[in-house]
């Protein structure tokens, strides 16, 4: 892994991944007051630890790490593991129209695709919603998986796999809903 | 050569650009002559396409985003940062030579005191939280002004007992300080109670942990209603530390003198001021 030692490369490479960390903080914590709590915490961690030799990896990916490892912290001291959340709809999110075609149907149709996605994505159980949103939405490969989650490749392989097995079946249904009752 | 099952076993590696180099020219040259498995990678494909497409699902606030600029970026300037350096030594040899009869003097002084040294480690903690509260680095986790609400919260989160007094709540005093809320404080590889109070526009924090934890040492001590008091000047701030009862308590302030008035925060009574007048400064 590189290790960031100049303070102002690192600032400047860590602050790239403030949306990622975020999302990722908002997946373990589903709670937005915790989630900016949690990605605080793990740029403090990471600035004290910045000038340490970091063990493998990236830096997206070692901020992951620090992240879980923070979140699994404090997880265990309130003795209530990873809890649950409801993704919010109504929340903004940048781009959402810069990808989609000009006309307002289309950008209309896209968007709800993607919320319901995200809605089927909130339905998963943690551990097939954390590895989906780190390969698929933030774009991990599998040994960087197993690095954050601290587990076999092997592991990443046949999770993934159910948990994408879960969400297509989450979409299925949700879309023959969509086709009798929509 | 790959049959359609060794395509069905390794899609996802495939899709997930987890095949080697080799593997995935079998790959590729199989479905290229093979309309059922092209189909059947085109549809995961898609499926994949509109899940990666999707996000992202949340982007950081602005103020979080201000908060972590100011936590990466950090208080000092290059500039002090060379200033210091370049004078440092000069200066502190200068200091060296100036201040050496005092040194001595505290040196013979302190012979008479028992506890003395630097501040200990939970001293510098509860300051080092104190500064990070008022720069905004370390938000309360819950905001209230009921101490009984803070009691319950710390419930279930730390492994002693947090019973915060309410005497200014039902004496029916003019208040003279404000309980804000509290959150928890990493230390020693477990958490701390961190319990936020204003007097005025004057902050006060009192960091709490179990004495098995952390044991006050170090500063001046001070000895008052059967308690050893440790006082420290840290960065500006007083700190004064004790334990009582199975906990250890530092109490953080910019208060005058020792900061000896924030211990109202829990000793507000007419009966509490000869626990607090010792810790004057005489």
């Amino acid at each position: 892994m590189e290790t960031p030692r100049s303070n102002s490369v690192f600032a400047l490479a860590a602050l790239e991944h403030i949306d990622a960390l975020y999302s990722y903080a908002m997946t373990l914590t589903r709670d937005k007051s915790e989630a900016e709590d949690l990605v605080q915490e793990t740029y403090l961690r990471a600035v004290r630890a910045a000038n340490q030799p970091a063990t493998a990896g990236n830096l997206k990916a070692w901020l992951f790490v620090v992240m879980r490892n923070a979140w699994l912290n404090i997880a265990r001291h309130k003795q209530h593991g990873l809890r649950l959340f409801q993704f919010e709809g109504a929340e903004p999110v940048d781009g959402v129209a810069n990808d989609a075609s000009s006309n307002p149907h289309v950008v209309y149709l896209r968007k709800l695709e993607r919320q319901q996605i995200h809605d089927a994505i909130d339905t998963l159980p943690d551990a097939y919603r954390e590895i989906v949103v780190l390969r698929d939405l933030e774009g991990f490969s599998y040994h960087e998986i197993a690095t954050v989650l601290n587990c076999p490749a092997g592991t990443v392989m046949s999770r993934l796999g159910r948990a994408r097995g879960k969400l297509r079946e989450v979409l299925s249904q949700r879309q023959k809903v969509h086709r009798l009752y929509g | 050569m790959m049959n359609c099952d060794d395509i069905r076993e390794r899609l996802a590696l495939y899709l997930d650009n987890e095949l080697q180099e080799d593997d995935r020219a079998a790959f590729e040259a199989h479905t290229q002559s093979c309309e059922s498995c092209a189909s059947f990678v085109e549809n995961e494909l898609a499926f994949l396409n509109a899940i990666r497409g999707s996000g992202p699902v949340h982007t950081a606030p602005e103020t979080l985003k201000t908060k972590v600029a100011d936590i990466v970026n950090g208080p000092a300037e290059p500039a002090r940062e060379r200033f210091a350096l370049k004078w440092i030594l000069p200066i502190a040899a200068g200091l060296l030579v100036l201040l050496a009869p005092v040194v001595m003097w505290r040196v013979m002084r302190q012979s008479t005191h028992p506890a003395n040294g630097g501040p200990s480690g939970f001293a510098l903690m509860a300051a080092e939280s104190h500064l990070r509260h008022m720069r905004g680095q370390l938000p309360l986790e819950m905001e209230t002004t009921s101490p009984q609400a803070i009691s319950a919260w710390f419930g279930n989160k730390v492994d002693f007992n947090v019973k915060l007094p309410s005497y200014q709540e039902s004496s029916g005093q003019e208040k003279i300080y404000t309980l804000e809320g509290a959150r928890l404080v990493g230390y020693q590889n477990d958490y701390a109670a961190y319990v936020s109070y204003r007097m005025g526009d004057r902050p006060i924090s009192l960091v709490i942990t179990s004495e098995t934890v952390a044991k006050p040492s170090g500063g001046e001590e001070i000895a008052s209603r059967g308690l050893r008091f440790h006082f420290n000047s840290i960065d500006g701030l007083k700190v004064i530390t004790w334990s009582d009862r199975g906990l250890t308590y530092a109490l953080v302030s910019d208060l005058d003198e020792r900061g000896q008035q924030s211990c109202i925060v829990c000793h507000q009574g007419t009966k509490d001021q000869d626990f607090i007048e010792p810790l004057k400064p005489h």
